[in-house]
């Protein structure tokens, strides 16, 4: 085996920090060393495991979480750096018991089959529809290239956002839909 | 969500998948998810070297680490294992040689994972480097520095076989083409890295495994050979999992090292490989030569099929036998070909293992013989259509080589893509750098002899109904996202006549389900859901004659429809499920009852040496169709269209056999394009999901599943698989759509860019000679 | 996969940034939207045992236009509002253009500008574990002396891989580093050095705080053009940023070039100069297009072939001239 530098065996004194994140909605504060990742500190500290990890090198978008509304990936940050930021996770998608038309949608079009892109999936698609309540194919496609699924091809992905749009419609008064 | 449908059958209904709501709310939990008290990180030590001698290990010091809890290495565990009763060369950690860059040497259960990381760099292992071998070609030819000392030639396994005459064939064709095809290396690259979670009650002397497998009957008969513990001593629990594709269909080193640590420790041990070692966990497609001759008549009959086919499949033999089986011995059972003649090498090398990917065995074949029934329809002046037709079996049959066809929805498939498509307005008739192809590929429904040798039937299924009529189905049937557990409950209330959310289910728990041999090889709809079928006539059966007896009628009398027993002459008479169900108990508080499935022998084939792999109990069929646009400058490919029909003999549900037909159509456009393993001397180049790359929105059209369904006679309410067979014709269909764009042929995958341009050019060239 | 152990520094302003690079020297590193550096780290390519998180300089999140002062961009904008930005859209097309093709939407709204122009250089050899790269001792970049692509080389060959530094050296941006000791702003095309290594003309106690685009490099015509193998998430094979400025007929007053990913730095190509006052004609954007490719001196760094690379900037170029040229003002 190398040796490695003195520098990376050292193990520097670290003062765990008081961190407050603003996770779906409530405030948790969790002492956490400096190097902990969002994802991390979500899956392992506030056991919320929707989130999920499947590379190492920041490909997948699997642990895609919304920050401030914006899909960002949590295996890319450090936990104390977003202290100021709403965070929404795939739990705290659903209104109570009551299921967001996405989690409808990707449920009855078949969007999830493994499932585990899908909270990451879920929650870009929501940036999407909220900025975007009426995306064309392409506009859906772009949003959506930074989450891979292995299982679905995305065609049913697609068709599951469509027919979130669908339920989200139906559920708008009509006046407001004009 | 409610998924009631009372009047309606289930079978054929497009029903939600009945996890699928921890699925989006992200409260479903997989193995990576689970936290008991007290749980260790487990990390492995890997190998550096592609070929070495382990001379020592030395682990004193990470022994001596403060946090470290357990160090584990080959020489506690050498009981030797594999997924094949014929190739079990695999140890837990390596006793005497590393045999790929990658390859187990040991491993530390630690507090933290940094701890754990920390240890496996004090732990020191003296190698003596060996010669390594990269190149199966090469590798088949050596004598010595063998990878494994039993195994000549470095060659696994070859197959010679021989049916009917094919220099007879040869002699009454009229063409005949030789083709070399060459597949790079592919993965299946399922979205949840592989993960593991053990437990052990030292009081108990028992252990528990949750872990993200296929095969969790598989698992605890490893678990219990390889720690040698009684089986009755070893759990396996299956939570959700986050895709497999064959690569979690056989037991994976992290599963038995959590395991070793574990009991080792005390302590509950989780080892979640990043994502560079589930590239070298691999058990992936193998790189594979396919050197094709085909003979046919002027008017493009077939007469006689030649193959040799070498398989480059690493350092173990993973089920390495049965993948070149497959590669020869599924070139039947598409069409009709009487002469067949069959050389296969699978060749080991210095690199992870290969072993069952989607589509398993076929998929590289298959590409070299379409490309190559396309070649000579083009040669021949045929229509690509034509040819096909020309050559389909005269099912029900019995191949050359003892493969018994009974459903053949294939004319049907091809029929349906020739006119979904507008193939005659389009083929040979697009503008330059527009093109469309075909292809046609199968599957089995799984195989009809098991890989553990053993009578027993290949699934088991158990319910109970209660007194409240709540039918509760136990099955060790693995659901990996394909609709395996909704499979279950559907067949079940269809045959029970009651409301889906009636039927519960518990499902791949080795200690509270029955046998079944797990998800792989497309089986669990046929043969689980026939056992899942017949232990709800059983009970059917029983509630019936009870609710009969009740009546002052006769069984026969009677059906249950929508969750009512009724009297079928006079439907006025009848009684609810639940109040059926308790006249059954006879004072009983359950009812219990049994289905099990094992092929007839019928389905198993012939007698030859190598015969038992290939045949099963139905077969699948596909045929699709490509639309292209290649850049003739950059040699870009976008695909346009693709229209894949699939005989599924049954879409119980459609909405899972859509998925599946789109997902596998998805997955060989990937490997017909950009998926490729790159390799440069026994060193993966790109193994994350950053270099390897999966396709993205971007590249992936919609694409457009048509179900045909020819009723299997043996199939659950007729179905059969609908997972893989759509997987292997995607390929070719791409490449003969470039073909018909831009005149050239490529016969080595991925079809890049670079390789489309260089052909042109070359083409060009030749022309301009000519 | 857990990181390794350092502390993190949260600044507000430049000031208390620089005071902290000064004080933690050759131990800090500076980090803003982590999307290169944070798998880096996972990777081992770098052990910072502190980390300055730059995110908190709010005031260096602006794209300003003045028609009079031109395009001024801070180092922490997102390329996200890169791509969402109407000037850029309208007035700096080729920017814009290469804003929206860099890795992926998720990533996009993560990095920043600044993190990628001083993007590192990227080779297979080099982006990989610990493990990986242990396993073959080493290469010239990290842990080693050997180049693996061109053994035997005393450089580095990996490659700048970002996308929109090509875009801003064809509108000759500049580029203000600020130090401790000061500020200076230099030509961003002299902010690289054609080594793999040593890749950046810049202290490592500097940061880059804005981007700055004349004036005069507005309402240019422009365009980006990328290789890669996935449409998505992939760092550039081989891409091409073209600018071009056209008079009234139709002839090209002045035209720039920029290449990326196919040389340790971005690269501007001198051959653009020629086209100045000309009017189009095909023979001449093919002999720009084959002056080109001498720019380009990619080796097998990555997934594409030194061959096909080279041809596919020949290809862009010609196709990004012709359509500047030919359509459009």
């Amino acid at each position: 085996m190398k040796k490695r530098s003195a520098a990376q065996e050292e193990r520097l004194p670290l003062e765990k920090e008081v961190v407050q994140l603003h996770i779906n909605g409530q405030t948790h504060a969790l002492r956490l060393e400096p190097n902990r990742l969002l994802l991390e500190a979500l899956r392992e500290d506030l056991r919320l495991t929707g989130t999920k990890c499947g590379c190492d090198d920041s490909s997948c978008g699997a642990c895609t979480v919304l920050v401030n509304g914006q899909p960002q990936m949590s295996c890319l940050m450090l936990a104390a750096s977003y202290q100021d930021a709403e965070i929404i996770t795939i739990e705290g998608v659903a209104d109570g018991s009551e299921l967001d038309p996405l989690q409808r949608g990707f449920m009855v079009e078949g969007g999830a089959q493994c499932g585990f892109c899908t909270p990451g999936m879920i929650l870009t698609a929501k940036y999407l529809l909220a900025s975007n309540p009426s995306p064309t194919d392409q506009e859906m496609s772009d949003a959506l290239s930074g989450n891979l699924c292995r299982c679905t091809g995305y065609t049913q992905i697609f068709t599951s956002v469509r027919k979130a749009i669908e339920l989200m419609r139906e559920r708008e008064p009509h006046e407001v839909r004009s | 969500m409610g998924t009631t449908l009372t009047t309606e059958s289930p079978i054929g209904a497009r029903v939600p998948m009945i996890d699928s709501e921890g699925k989006v709310t992200g409260k479903g939990l997989y193995t990576d998810d689970l936290a008991l008290p007290g749980t260790l990180v487990g990390k492995i030590l890997h190998s550096p070297h592609a070929h070495a001698r382990i001379v020592a290990i030395d682990t004193s010091e990470a022994v001596r680490l403060p946090g470290v809890k357990a160090v584990a290495t080959g020489r506690e565990t050498p009981v030797k294992y594999g997924i094949l009763p014929i190739g079990h060369d695999e140890t837990i950690f390596a006793t005497d040689k590393v045999r790929y860059v990658g390859d187990n040497v040991a491993a530390v259960a630690a507090e933290t994972a940094e701890i754990a990381e920390q240890a496996l760099r004090l732990i020191r292992v003296d190698y003596e480097i060996l010669p390594a071998w990269f190149d199966p070609e090469k590798s088949m030819q050596a004598d010595e520095n063998l990878i494994h000392a039993e195994k000549p030639h470095n060659i696994e396994k070859d197959y010679h076989h021989h049916f009917g005459d094919v220099e007879k064939g040869f002699g009454e064709a009229d063409y005949i083409r030789e083709d070399r095809f060459v597949c790079a290396e592919v993965t299946h690259a399922a979205l949840e890295p592989h993960s593991t979670l053990a437990q052990y009650d030292a009081e108990a002397g028992e252990i528990t495994v949750w872990s993200s497998t296929q095969v969790p009957y598989y698992l605890m008969l490893t678990l219990a050979s390889t720690l040698q513990m009684p089986q009755e001593k070893v759990r396996v629990i299956k939570p959700l999992v986050g895709g497999g594709f064959g690569g979690k269909s056989e037991v994976i080193p992290l599963e038995l090292a959590a395991a070793v640590l574990a009991r080792k420790a005390g302590q509950p041990v989780k080892i979640t490989y990043t994502r560079e070692e589930v590239f070298y966990a691999h058990r992936g497609r193998p790189f594979q030569i396919v050197e094709l001759k085909t003979g046919v008549t002027r008017d493009g009959r077939l007469t006689a099929v030649q193959a040799r086919i070498i398989q480059d499949g690493g350092a173990y033999c993973s089920y390495g036998v049965v993948t070149i089986l497959y590669s020869g011995q599924l070139l039947n059972a598409m069409y009709e070909i009487p002469n067949v003649k069959f050389d296969g090498y699978r060749v080991l090398t210095n690199k992870p293992a290969c072993g069952a990917m989607r589509g398993h065995g076929t998929v590289n074949t298959r590409f070299g013989f379409e490309q190559q029934l396309n070649r000579i329809a083009s040669v021949l002046g045929i229509d690509p259509v034509e040819i096909r037709r020309r050559n389909l079996l005269k099912a029900p049959c019995i191949t050359v080589n003892g493969l018994r066809v009974l459903s053949y929805g294939l004319p049907e498939c091809i029929d349906k893509v020739r006119e979904r498509s507008g193939w005659h307005e389009k083929y040979g008739k697009r503008p330059y750098g527009k093109g469309i192809g075909i292809a046609g590929s199968h599957y089995v429904s799984g195989a009809a002899n098991s890989i553990v040798r053993s009578d027993m039937p290949h699934s088991t299924v158990n319910l109970t109904v209660d007194g409240d009529g709540i039918v509760t189905i136990f099955t060790g049937a693995s659901e990996i996202g394909q609709g395996s557990d909704t499979l279950h409950v559907q067949v079940v209330a269809a045959e029970l006549g009651i409301e889906l959310d009636r039927v519960k289910i518990v499902a791949a728990d080795t200690a509270r389900t029955p046998i079944d041999i797990g998800s792989y090889s497309s089986r669990v709809t046929f043969m689980a859901g026939n056992a899942a079928m017949a232990a709800a006539r059983h009970a059917k059966n029983q509630i019936l004659a009870a609710a009969a007896r009740k009546m002052a009628t006769s069984p026969e009398n009677l059906v249950i429809e929508g969750g009512r027993v009724m009297c079928s002459d006079d439907r006025r008479l009848a009684m609810s499920f639940a109040d059926a169900a308790r006249l059954a108990l006879n004072g009983d508080g359950e009812l219990h009852a049994t289905g099990s499935y094992r092929p007839p022998a019928e389905a198993q084939g012939g007698k030859f040496k190598g015969a038992g792999v290939g045949p099963s109990p139905a077969y699948s069929y596909c045929a699709q169709t490509a639309e292209v646009t290649v850049d003739p400058e950059t040699g870009q490919v976008t695909v346009d269209r693709l229209i894949a029909a699939h005989d599924c003999g049954k879409a119980i549900n459609p909405i899972c056999v859509e998925g599946q037909v789109i997902g596998s159509v998805w997955m060989g456009l990937g490997q017909a394009v950009q998926e490729e393993m790159t390799w440069r001397n026994g060193r993966l180049m790109n193994p994350g999901l950053l270099e390897y790359r999966s396709a993205s929105t971007l590249e992936s059209p919609l694409i457009e599943p048509i179900i045909v369904e020819s009723n299997d006679p043996e199939g659950p309410f007729g179905a059969k698989e609908a997972g893989e067979g759509s997987l292997a014709a995607t390929i070719p269909a791409v490449s003969h759509a470039i073909y018909d764009a831009v005149g050239v042929w490529i016969d080595t995958l991925p079809i890049t860019p670079e390789k489309i341009l260089k052909a042109i050019e070359e083409k060009k060239v030749s022309e301009a000679r000519s | 996969m857990p990181l390794p152990f350092f502390n993190v520094l949260r600044p507000r302003t430049t000031e208390t940034a620089l005071e902290a690079l000064e004080r933690h020297g050759a131990d800090a590193q500076v980090i803003a939207g982590g999307t290169d550096l944070v798998p880096s780290i996972k990777q081992g390519l770098f052990s910072p045992r502190v980390l300055i998180d730059l995110k908190g300089l709010r005031e260096l999140d602006f794209i300003r236009f003045d028609p009079g002062r031109g395009l001024e961009i801070g180092a922490l904008t997102t390329i996200s509002a890169l791509a969402a930005s109407p000037v850029l859209a309208v007035q700096f097309p080729v920017l814009h253009e290469a804003a929206k093709t860099v890795a992926s939407p998720l990533l996009r709204n993560m990095g920043t500008l600044g993190g990628n122009l001083c993007l590192d250089t990227r080779c297979l050899y080099y982006n990989q574990s610990s493990f990986w790269r242990g396993s073959l001792g080493g290469c010239i970049k990290k842990d080693g002396t050997v180049c693996h692509v061109a053994p035997g080389s005393d450089m580095c060959w990996a490659v700048f891989s970002g996308d929109t530094a090509p875009a801003l050296i064809a509108l000759d941006a500049r580029v203000n580093l600020v130090s401790p000791r000061g500020q200076r702003e230099v030509p961003l095309a002299d902010l690289y050095l054609n080594d793999g290594l040593t890749r950046l003309n810049k202290m490592a106690d500097e940061i880059v705080t804005v981007v700055r685009v004349p004036a005069a490099s507005a309402d240019w015509r422009g365009t980006y053009r990328k290789l890669r193998i996935r449409q998505s998430i992939d760092y550039p094979l081989a891409g091409v940023a073209v600018t071009m400025r056209k008079d009234s007929d139709g002839a090209c007053l002045e035209a720039r070039i920029a290449l990326t990913a196919v040389n340790p730095a971005p690269r501007r190509v001198s051959a653009a100069d020629q086209l100045a006052g000309q009017k189009y004609a095909a023979e001449l954007v093919e002999e720009v297009a084959r002056e080109a490719i001498r720019t380009a001196k990619p080796l097998k760094t990555s997934a594409s072939t030194m061959e096909y690379r080279r041809h596919m900037i020949r290809v862009f170029v010609r196709r990004a001239l012709t359509d500047l040229w030919q359509n459009g003002r």
